[in-house]
């Protein structure tokens, strides 16, 4: 198997894969796409990987994949021997789906106001800005009420799963785009246990956290 | 109602269930930000949320248990006193001056953690607080007034039972209390308290959470009809530029504190263990490697190094060797002073600085010696960096600190009874061959001292990777020169002939001198020199702190110049 990743590095969609296949301790190869400034993800050449026009692609051998939930989908099912990443049963398979679907508004409300700041997109900043709020409000309400009920990942399984490798990378850079968490603390915990998983790596604007009480 | 950024009245800022170990929190009280974190001792930190170097929020920052890391630089700050204690951007150094964050007062009670934004008010429970088991609700923070949110409040009384308004924006019905915390002109987080532990905690929780959502999205959208109130504008003041940068010498403080013995036992043979307690609040900052100056009773003054890890400021542990009764220091300590007897000592002051930037770090122990590695290895243990300490004694019941010593996670090899010829070749085998990055920090007597330094140096140590402390100077002191001193501050010049030191000639003049070792090794007659070139002879100074020629020790240092001028 050979693994390529076309990827952009401070792209939390390219992160999200970067960041399971670090977990996963599999190898792979990075082919860099110049998503800014020279727009590479719609040059001919990317389109005919990807004709959506959106990073991140992963190639693995012939098989080309693109969409990053997709991917964390397929390479948990393929490359994760636990089974825990994206586990078979359907009710947390729907489970997954389900925070895969909020990681993609995410990715409309927080990203865009990051791209809007940081990379002079054209988007409604504010419009971004209150779309993230409402989804954090929510994730912290989940994450708050599964501290008491003993849940402390998205989904119900007590293990993390691809549900929170895909919501994670832009919350956590939700700064950048003027998006503050203090009001969501429960979230800011989650963030904490994130970056305890054994495996995880950083990306620029996220920095680790340290080590748990536990382990030291 | 206009919000003051000076309102002295104490609110909550979050839930004790908000600070797990190990994690910081982000919250904010009448505009100003703050760092909200538990140390390892349970004890909760409120400080301004900026890191004092370049102004990055401390939120970000990694909760290390004793100190709190800033993302940025790796600035470190004490649990307790927010004093910096590392400074990667200067290794070798301890940072000596009073580098210290702005801390709010902190209490946890009922649930609650409570701050202000000065500590003009002490801290009293809200009327009817004492004597129930309260439980806390999840927090609501809302984008409205804060009067607005509790008026609101006030509004979810049920009609026979009107609600209760109580002193500091709170509210109170029935068997529950709504505190509104100001966290800024249009903003608020509703912390609710129930009197009593509810039968079901979560289906109560989310009873409570489902109105107070409803209630925050009716004062939300009222909020959102009028102008957004102009948020509070606090000042943050800078650091002096005096502060920010790293001081070329470490001038000891001239406070004294007064402490109380909180515990004496016998650590180990030969050993006595003190605990020596604020009497309230904390006590400063120190550094690993750090000493204090003891006061004792009959007028001596003797220095010993704190053994406590990071973070630990309510008391200082040391450890006195119980025979080395020279100049009847140590003896008036151990057979005279008893527990819960005053003493007095000076601030901590450190010659010995450990590094926290080493892919490795051999401490190496003598004896009495072991007290300030002790205190780098605890340091080391919370930050998780790789050390190993070697701690030699000549039999297995002169270990002290034993039990903290098992209580560490990192390499700890006791050598005990070893013959002279073996302690040489265990030192060689401990220390190795030196690679890059790879720092030594030796404490023990003399000899001991002599062979780590020699050892070192003979398996490629360099000079810098090599640290020690010395409890006495063996040096010959050269005390052939003279030359005349200028006491600036008393006005005065004084001849001091060869065959006297200047403390001598000082002391025949009339004046008051401290001092205690007299031999260039404890640091306590420190002074600042003015002018002319020191000929150093102390082993208490560092290169750096000689080469910059602004401080000597009076007790063996002299002068090459024919004049100098002191600072006294
Ligand atoms: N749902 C997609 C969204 C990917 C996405 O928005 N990618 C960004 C880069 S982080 C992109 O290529 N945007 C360009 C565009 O949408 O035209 C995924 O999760 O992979
Ligand atoms: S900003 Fe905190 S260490 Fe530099």
């Amino acid at each position: 198997m050979t693994i390529t990743l076309y990827d952009f590095e401070l792209s939390g969609n390219c992160y999200k894969l970067r960041l399971l296949m670090s977990i996963l301790k599999l190898r792979y190869n990075i082919v860099p796409v110049d998503f800014y400034p020279d727009r590479q993800h719609k040059a001919d050449w990317f389109l005919r990987l990807n004709p959506f026009g959106q990073l991140p692609v992963l190639k693995d051998d012939d098989l080309i994949l693109s969409d990053s939930g997709a991917i964390l989908a397929y390479l948990a099912k393929k490359y994760d021997e636990s089974g825990q990443w994206f586990p078979n049963d359907p009710a947390v398979t729907a489970e997954v789906l389900r925070w895969h679907a909020v990681a993609d508004d995410i990715t409309s409300t927080a990203s865009a106001a990051r791209l809007a700041l940081g990379f002079f997109y054209d988007f409604d900043i504010e419009k971004a800005q209150k779309g993230a709020h409402r989804i954090f409000r929510l994730m912290d309400e989940h994450l708050w009420f599964g501290e008491r009920e003993g849940r402390d990942w998205l989904c119900s399984p007590d293990h993390p799963t691809t549900a929170d490798i895909a919501c994670f990378p832009y919350v956590m850079l939700s700064e950048e785009g003027g998006i503050s968490r203090q009001d969501y603390p429960a979230l800011r915990r989650w963030t904490d246990r994130v970056r305890r998983i054994p495996g995880f790596m950083v990306m620029s604007g996220i920095f680790p956290a340290g080590r748990a009480a536990e382990e030291s | 109602m206009t919000l003051s950024l000076s309102d002295p009245t104490w609110y909550p800022i979050a839930s004790s269930d908000d600070l797990p170990f190990r994690h910081v929190y982000q919250g904010q009280l009448l505009g100003r930000e703050l760092a909200v974190w538990r140390a390892d001792d349970g004890n909760v930190n409120v400080w301004e949320n900026r890191c004092l170097h370049r102004g990055v929020r401390l939120s970000i920052g990694i909760n290390e248990g004793g100190e709190l890391k800033c993302q940025y630089h790796g600035w470190r700050y004490a649990n307790r006193s927010a004093g910096c204690t590392y400074i990667p951007a200067h290794p070798a150094d301890a940072p000596a001056r009073r580098i210290q964050n702005r801390t709010y007062p902190v209490r946890e009670a009922y649930g609650l953690i409570w701050s202000a934004a000065n500590d003009e008010q002490a801290f009293r429970p809200f009327a009817g607080a004492e004597g129930h088991d309260w439980f806390a609700l999840r927090p609501m923070p809302v984008n409205a007034a804060p009067e607005d949110v509790l008026a609101a409040l006030a509004g979810l009384a049920p009609d026979d039972q009107p609600a209760d308004l109580l002193p500091g924006l709170a509210v109170r019905f029935g068997g529950t209390w709504y505190f509104v915390q100001p966290v800024d002109a249009g903003r608020a987080v509703i912390r609710g308290l129930l009197r009593e532990q509810p039968a079901d905690a979560v289906a109560t929780l989310r009873h409570y959470n489902e109105t107070l959502s409803k209630l925050r999205d009716r004062l939300e959208r009222a909020a959102a009809r009028k102008p957004a109130p102009e948020p509070l504008q606090p000042t943050f003041e800078k650091l002096s530029a005096d502060l920010a940068t790293m001081p070329d010498i470490a001038i000891p403080r001239g406070n004294t504190i007064t402490v109380v013995v909180r515990r004496k036992w016998t650590s180990a043979d030969g050993v006595i263990g003190f605990e020596l307690a604020a009497r309230n609040g904390h006590l400063p900052t120190f550094q690993p490697g750090a000493h204090i100056d003891l006061h004792l009773p009959n007028g001596m003054t003797r220095q010993y190094s704190i053994t406590n890890g990071p973070g630990e400021l309510m008391s200082y542990i040391i450890g006195v060797k119980q025979e080395s009764a020279s100049k009847g220091g140590s003896k008036v300590l151990v057979e005279t002073v008893r527990e819960g007897d005053l003493l007095s000592i000076s601030e901590p002051r450190n010659n010995f600085p450990l590094r926290r930037d080493a892919v490795r770090t051999v401490l190496i122990a003598g004896g009495i010696g072991i007290t300030p590695l002790l205190s780098m290895a605890r340091f080391l243990d919370k930050s998780a960096l790789p050390y190993e300490l070697h701690y030699f004694t000549r039999a297995g019941e002169q270990v002290a600190f034993r039990g903290d010593l098992e209580a560490l996670h990192g390499k700890v090899i006791l050598h005990t009874g070893l013959p002279r010829a073996e302690i040489g070749t265990t030192i060689a085998s401990a220390l190795g061959q030196w690679s890059m990055a790879q720092h030594v920090y030796v404490c023990g007597p003399g000899p001991m001292l002599e062979t780590v330094r020699d050892t070192a140096t003979a398996q490629g140590w360099p000079e810098e990777s090599i640290h020690f402390e010395y409890f006495r100077n063996d040096k010959v002191i050269d005390n052939s020169s003279a030359f005349d001193v200028e006491l600036a501050r008393s006005a005065m010049t004084l001849h001091v002939p060869s065959g006297k030191t200047i403390m001598e000639v000082m002391r025949d003049a009339g004046l008051t001198v401290p001092s205690s070792c007299e031999q260039g090794a404890c640091g306590t007659c420190l002074t600042t020199v003015i002018e002319g070139e020191v000929d150093h002879q102390d082993v208490y100074l560092n290169r750096s702190e000689k080469a910059s020629n602004t401080c000597m020790m009076t007790c063996v240092s002299r002068a090459k110049s024919a004049r100098l001028v002191l600072d006294i």
